[in-house]
């Protein structure tokens, strides 16, 4: 067992950091305010990405033949930890690098990878994920939106919510229902929907996180070629699992909240709060659930290094992510007192955001449902 | 960055689970508990094997120290484990024979081990003094909380200075033995409540079915793990300041959560001693308490970080 990082992986840190110090901009603050969706963020992201992309960085954990460089999946994550830890400026295009690529390297035909892979390598394409259902939320396999074979095509009908960056993204990585007599896990597929189809309508739902926030997505008769269809089709249950398994500890959040953390100390300093034990207590709690988040994390990417199926070891992580960003939100308003309620301020945009870690990208009972069936082992009623 | 034990720790491992097999366990601790009385036997065993002295191998340190404390903490060894094999050998260069307790200067209640140690670790301000007792020994006092207790000779013999800045050294190495035997406690009794949800029907099916159940046990599992982490993480970088407070802070809070809610779950059968959950949940509550609890522990941690802006309390 070893703790420590290799000097390559030292040196790569460093030089990353430099490169993250000369460009992200003065008013960084601001662009990132809205978190990765926000309009100046989703703009910046793409120049920043191609300079990522330029060094080889970008998915530098890719295999050579689809643009990476076979790096160790711990070398992507000091970059997800440098990236997420500075208010992540390559935006949406995180989500396109961590998940989107790898689940088309793993079930995409020659002709998908030869179209996707590319782009996402370059930085200049933004995708979302057509998962959520008004219906189905955390109960993701009551999907109803359809996709019928009609000849060549499929012909896709029904919504998508809570679709974040769907108005930047060029393409939706979507779950629908192919077979239109199946119920649950049965019977869906994944398709890779380019998003300039006919037939698409957004709607903007005001929202209490940040401007243009989240969005609802309409597909009315929308015809998608069935050569879009990710993975076998009726059976694309599996290719959401593996998907899933890399989206939930893709965004090192507590990298941010370590950072954040830092902050409300120095602001709890100025305030002379540190002369407060109940102050420092929870300052030190949160440091605590901040490194256990870190090293839950640490171990998803040392079983994914050594080639392991997903394992539990994930919905520990994300638990543990979403408990540390709640905490450090919490304080952090607590330290900063009501001027940190004025939006734009120096502690509103990630209190606004922390507050609802425990239900973005799945929420929090669902990891706990699984925690309980596949690493407690606990009996199903 | 390998999150694996490797071939020889492994190897340690596989041969210390025969060992404990063989000399410690629930029946035993139930046993010794009920005397409020220590397992000299398996002190002498783990001696014999050389365990105790495992971080002054060559090629081993306090990460397989930790893992030591842990796994007689999961057997529920009632040893001085912690203070023995990986304190006094870090502080002192050697593993005393006998069993070891920690102390603090200026606090006079009953410690783990008071009655049996011949001797004493203390945090005397600045430097860590290290106390023979000779025939001067403490003396027991009843306790319901599995490890016998005692308390030590008042006024301590002045016992031989360990340096300038030791009992520094001594709090960090304590509280990385602390968050070692708190999870191999909780990692023990966690399993054997799994168990027992699993079995135990009410209302027609396993109680452990309940999703009232699921999640808080589900929490109290991301609790374990992630200590288990911090603690793990904490040894292999020396016991450094700062890691070992979060190891420590993490471990004992979470010590209190499982203990009361595999309690719960386990309903009146688990206060009894009929049902073995005691034999490592009663512990946890004396190790909580040790070098001022959580709180301390985390307060610290939040000095050792923020430095000047926060100095002030002690320890």
């Amino acid at each position: 067992m070893d703790f420590d990082w290799s000097d390559d992986d030292l040196a790569f840190r460093a030089e990353l950091r430099a490169f993250v110090a000369a460009n992200l901009p003065e008013d960084w603050a601001k662009i990132s305010s809205e978190g990765p969706g926000g309009a100046d963020l989703v703009a910046f992201s793409q120049g920043f990405c191609e300079k990522l992309a330029e060094r080889g960085w970008l998915t530098q954990h890719w295999p050579a033949e689809f643009g990476g460089r076979d790096a160790s999946a711990w070398r992507h994550q000091i970059l997800g930890e440098e990236m997420w830890g500075n208010a992540e400026p390559r935006g949406p295009r995180y989500m396109t690098v961590n998940w989107v690529g790898p689940s088309i390297m793993h079930f995409g035909t020659e002709e998908q990878k030869a179209l996707h892979l590319p782009r996402i390598a370059r930085g200049d394409v933004v995708w979302c994920q057509g998962f959520s259902e008004p219906g189905a939320g955390s109960d993701l396999a009551a999907l109803r939106t359809s996709a019928i074979r009609d000849g060549d095509d499929y012909v896709v009908n029904g919504s998508k919510i809570w679709t974040s960056y769907v108005n930047h993204a060029d393409y939706c990585y979507l779950v629908a229902r192919t077979d239109p007599d199946s119920r649950g896990r049965q019977g869906i597929s994944a398709i890779l929907l380019p998003m300039d189809l006919p037939g698409i309508e957004l709607r903007e739902i005001p929202g209490l996180l940040g401007k243009k926030y989240f969005h609802e997505v309409f597909l009315r008769d929308v015809r998608v070629p069935i050569a879009c269809r990710l993975g076998p089709e009726h059976d694309g249950w599996g290719v959401v699992t593996y998907t899933l398994a890399y989206e939930r500890v893709g965004a090192a959040h507590y990298d941010r909240a370590a950072r954040v953390l830092d902050a409300i100390a120095a602001e709890a300093g100025r305030k002379g709060l540190l002369e407060s034990d109940a102050i420092l207590e929870r300052l030190g709690e949160a440091r605590a659930a901040i490194e256990v988040a870190r090293l839950l994390t640490y171990r998803v990417i040392d079983l994914r290094e050594k080639q392991s199926p997903p394992t539990p070891d994930t919905n520990l992580a994300r638990v543990a992510g979403t408990w540390a960003v709640r905490m450090t939100g919490d304080l952090l308003l607590e330290v900063f007192g009501a001027e940190g309620l004025v939006y734009g301020s120096e502690a509103d945009a990630y209190f606004r955001l922390s507050q609802w870690a425990g239900v973005a990208s799945g929420t929090t009972e669902i990891q706990l449902n699984l925690i309980a069936g596949h690493q407690l082992r606990l009996p199903r009623e | 960055m390998d999150l694996d034990w490797n071939d020889d720790q492994r190897a340690i491992l596989d041969a210390l689970r025969v060992l404990l097999d063989q000399h410690a366990g629930q029946e035993r601790a139930a046993e010794l508990a009920r005397d409020d009385a220590y397992d000299t036997a398996l002190h002498a065993a783990l001696a014999d094997a050389g365990y105790l002295e495992i971080s002054l191998a060559d090629d081993a340190g306090l990460l397989e120290a930790a893992m030591l404390v842990d796994a007689v903490a999961g057997a529920a060894g009632s040893v001085s484990i912690g203070a023995s094999a990986l304190i006094a050998p870090a502080l002192v260069g050697a593993v005393p024979p006998d069993p070891v307790a920690l102390a603090r200067a200026g606090e006079r209640g009953p410690v783990r081990f008071g009655a049996h140690a011949a001797q004493v670790l203390v945090d005397d301000g600045d430097e860590a003094r290290l106390v023979e007792l000779g025939d001067r020994r403490g003396e027991p006092v009843e306790t319901n909380y599995a490890l016998p207790m005692g308390r030590l000779p008042d006024p301590l013999p002045a016992g031989r200075s360990l340096g300038a800045g030791s009992s520094a050294r001594l709090r960090r190495l304590w509280r990385l033995a602390l968050a070692a035997e708190c999870h191999g406690a909780m990692r023990a009794a966690m399993d054997l409540t799994a168990r027992y949800v699993s079995e135990r029907r009410q209302f027609g099916r396993a109680i452990g079915s309940f999703q009232a159940i699921q999640h808080r046990f589900a929490e109290c599992e991301v609790r374990v793990q992630g200590g288990r982490w911090l603690m793990l993480e904490a040894a292999h970088q020396g016991a450094p300041a700062g890691a070992v407070e979060l190891a420590a802070g993490y471990a004992t809070r979470t010590a209190l959560q499982v203990f009361n809610e595999l309690h719960q779950f386990t309903g009146a059968m688990g206060f009894t001693r009929e049902h073995p959950l005691h034999t490592w949940t009663l512990r946890l509550q004396l190790l909580r308490l040790e070098l001022g609890g959580p709180g301390m522990h985390y307060r610290q941690a939040a000095r050792v970080r923020w430095g000047r802006a926060a100095r002030g309390g002690t320890r």
